[in-house]
């Protein structure tokens, strides 16, 4: 039971990496980042694409947001699912959807799935896995319905159905047991909603809602909350405080108006 | 002695072929040679009385002690090898700390006198290479007082590890006459006052020499002061009252 | 990899380093979920919900984590659920044992002593739970003792453990315990009033805490014997 050291001859030199392992098995603790467990999934069907995905976000064991949007815009025909960091796939889906405004203001063409594709991973690539992004991206373009993740590290695959986040094992056996080619419009919207319930319903990082975005040829629906299956029901009780309730620690009152006796004749000089 | 005494009276672990275990027979016969001890138990508490043989005038009497705690609400009262009897009680008063240890509540007392008992019988030869604990069975009887949640009660334990419950038991020499001399006069209503009178009168009755306050021992457990033994004037206040 | 070699530069000329390889077994897990307790005046109410989890997985909704000990008191386990069921089944032992021994059922005062001993004898290899033991007393009145792993305890009138125990104790502090609210009469609490008050703190930490969830069970201790409701709690 013996392992080799590798020493570092070449290439990048990560000292402030190995500064911060040593510092922290020093017993300093580095800060902590919301992560969302997720369910996020997309699929391709007849005449288009469907993503889907949960509204919670976590923080540790915590709910920190019951209803999230995780199905972000890229570009009009372009959305993106976004899974991990929630600062970071917020953030690096504003800026290439920025970038792929841009790209279209100079080339004066409709943006391309696969554009935005490459500027993703060459971005996470370039972080290497510290920005904490797992992304589905779906569109719509001249090549027709596209459909890829992409991983933390700039890795990405290209297929006809796909899922991420804390729940894509859940999401995926669904898919696994009911995709079939060429399904139609609402059976492509059904099987997205059953996944990311499976995910909602078998995953503790996912939760909430159900949202759902078709994109076709040029046109997007983006269905917000298409299934709530996570009602919170009615209280037992009201919890309405009784007014008096908060107790006053200190009182002070200060005239704001300053009243003066008397009439000031005016200057007229 | 027993008319069918034979040679199954050696072993301690031997049973005759009537079904005899005649060492432990000898050790209740061990009792009888003792001092009287009695106990009486009343609605309002348990008395505890022994009789001290103070066979020499130079003999301090308050040096023999034959009543003794086991717990603030326990008291035991003995008669025969008393001292047999520390191994008893210091298991006794084991036991009870013990269980308040564990369950913080005081030990019933038919609780603390079947763990008294089961050391009886751990005498002769132990089975799979265990210590045998004692060579022969204890010649000591008890009479066990205390109040829990049953209320008063007075239990007598023997050297066979058999204990019964008693409104009011005498052990020791005198123990037939005062036994009698109990069932005379017990009645279920008896005041603690009473008692104590009792137990004096019967302890009297039965001694051989005139009962005064450094010849007797004189003992009660009551719901409000636990386990207690009278002092000189207490006890001296009860024997003018007889 | 060792950190400080790292930072050694005359191993910079290659040799290869062997360095012990650790190997680590954790015989704990945490397996979430949440529980309170409220003592009344003649009652007293043990809830736990019954959502048993690994990770981000879930091993069971309906695995339930309190039990019933005497007729006279219910005990709720959070933490490590194995450790829970072990320790349940070593108190349900002594608790016959003791019924043999001493021709009685064992009060919630002694069975309170008696689990803290045996939370701490296993004192350098603890159970790794969190106890809630909720009852009623010699004079009929409810009691709640709560526990750390290793046997430290003390009676209380409410307390809420667990995973969402955090979220739960301030709700309880202050609808129970009347913490913070100036002026509020402090009258005995209703059974039915506490039993709501249970179920609100249920619902809400179904909302925020991931581990805690699928159903309700709620333990109800009277002088006439112990009552059990279950409640669905939402399941995502």
């Amino acid at each position: 039971m013996t392992t080799r050291l590798e020493q570092p001859k070449g290439g990048f030199n990560f000292d402030n990496y190995q500064r911060n392992v040593f510092l922290e098995q020093k017993g300093i603790t580095l800060p902590k980042m919301t992560k969302t467990g997720t369910t996020i999934v997309g699929l391709i069907y007849k005449d288009g694409v469907c993503l889907g995905a949960d509204t919670r976000a976590t923080a540790g064991p915590i709910v920190a947001d019951k209803n999230c949007e995780k199905i972000h815009y890229l570009a009009p025909n372009i959305h993106c699912c976004g899974a991990g960091t929630a600062a970071d796939t917020e953030y690096t889906t504003a800026l290439i959807s920025s970038q792929l405004e841009l790209h279209r203001l100079t080339t004066g063409r409709k943006s391309r799935v696969a554009t935005a594709l490459i500027m993703l991973k060459q971005m996470l690539f370039r972080y290497q896995g510290h920005i904490g992004a797992a992304l589905v991206l779906g569109g719509y373009d001249i090549n027709g319905p596209c459909l890829y993740t992409i991983h933390p590290h700039g890795s990405t695959d290209k297929l006809p159905y796909v899922t991420m986040g804390s729940g894509s094992l859940a999401a995926m056996s669904v898919f696994e047991s009911r995709w079939r080619k060429d399904l139609e419009r609402q059976e492509a919207i059904d099987l997205v909603k059953d996944a990311i319930e499976s995910g909602i319903f078998n995953d503790l990082g996912s939760g909430s809602n159900v949202d759902v975005t078709v994109i076709e040829k040029d046109k997007v629906d983006v269905y917000r909350n298409y299934a709530k299956p996570n009602e919170r029901g009615q209280k037992e009780q009201s919890y309405k405080f009784n007014r008096g309730t908060t107790a006053i620690l200190k009182e002070s009152i200060k005239d704001l108006v300053i009243i003066t006796e008397g009439i000031e004749e005016m200057d007229i000089s | 002695m027993f008319l069918t005494r034979s040679e199954y009276d050696r072993g301690v672990n031997t049973f005759s072929p009537e079904g005899r275990l005649f060492q432990v027979e000898y050790a209740i016969e061990a009792i009888k040679l003792g001092s009287t001890a009695v106990g009486i138990q009343t609605s309002q508490g348990v008395v505890l009385a022994v009789e001290k043989r103070v066979t020499s005038p130079l003999l301090v009497s308050s040096s023999i002690e034959k009543i003794m705690e086991i717990d603030s609400h326990l008291g035991c009262a003995m008669s025969g090898l008393t001292a047999d009897s520390r191994t008893m009680i210091d298991h006794a008063r084991i036991e009870a700390q013990n269980h308040h240890f564990t369950y913080n509540e005081k030990i019933k007392v038919e609780s603390v006198t079947q763990a008294v008992c089961d050391l009886a019988l751990r005498f002769g030869e132990s089975a799979n290479g265990e210590e045998s604990v004692m060579s022969r069975p204890f010649g000591v009887a008890l009479l066990i007082a205390g109040i829990d949640e049953k209320g008063p009660q007075l239990f007598h334990a023997d050297p066979s590890g058999t204990f019964m419950q008693y409104d009011a038991k005498a052990i020791g020499s005198g123990s037939e006459g005062a036994q009698t001399e109990l069932q005379e006069e017990y009645h279920k209503s008896l005041s603690l006052q009473e008692a104590e009178t009792l137990s004096l009168k019967v302890l009297k009755q039965v001694m051989e020499e005139k009962l005064n306050n450094t010849n007797v021992q004189l003992a009660a457990v009551t719901p409000e002061h636990g386990f207690r033994i009278y002092s000189e004037d207490e006890l001296q206040a009860v024997i003018d009252r007889l | 990899m060792n950190p400080v070699s790292l930072y050694d530069i005359d191993s910079l000329t290659i040799s290869p380093v062997e360095a012990p390889v650790e190997r680590q077994f954790y015989p704990y897990a945490d397996n979430g979920g949440t529980s309170l307790a409220i003592a009344g005046a003649d009652y007293c109410l043990v809830a736990s919900d019954t959502r048993q989890s690994s990770g981000y997985s879930i091993s069971s909704r309906y695995s339930p984590k309190a039990f019933k000990l005497t007729e006279k008191a219910v005990l709720a386990t959070n933490g490590f659920f194995a450790d829970g069921l072990a320790l349940t089944k070593r108190l349900g032992q002594k608790l016959e044992w003791y019924k043999h021994a001493h021709d009685k059922e064992m009060s919630t005062r002694a069975l309170a002593q008696m689990l803290s001993n045996t939370l701490y004898y296993k004192r350098f290899f603890p159970y790794y739970v969190f106890n809630l033991l909720g009852g009623i007393d010699e004079q009929g009145r409810g009691v709640v003792y709560s526990y750390d792993p290793v046997g430290s305890y003390e009676p209380e009138m409410y307390r809420a453990g667990g995973s969402a125990a955090s979220l739960v104790q301030p709700f309880l502090d202050n609808q129970v315990g009347l913490k913070n609210q100036q002026g509020a009469q402090r009258t005995p609490l209703p059974l039915d009033t506490a039993i709501r008050i249970a179920k609100d703190a249920f619902t809400s930490a179904t909302e925020r805490d991931i581990y805690t969830g699928d159903y309700l069970e709620i333990f109800v201790i009277r002088q006439e014997g112990v009552t059990t409701e279950r409640i669905d709690l939402k399941k995502d």
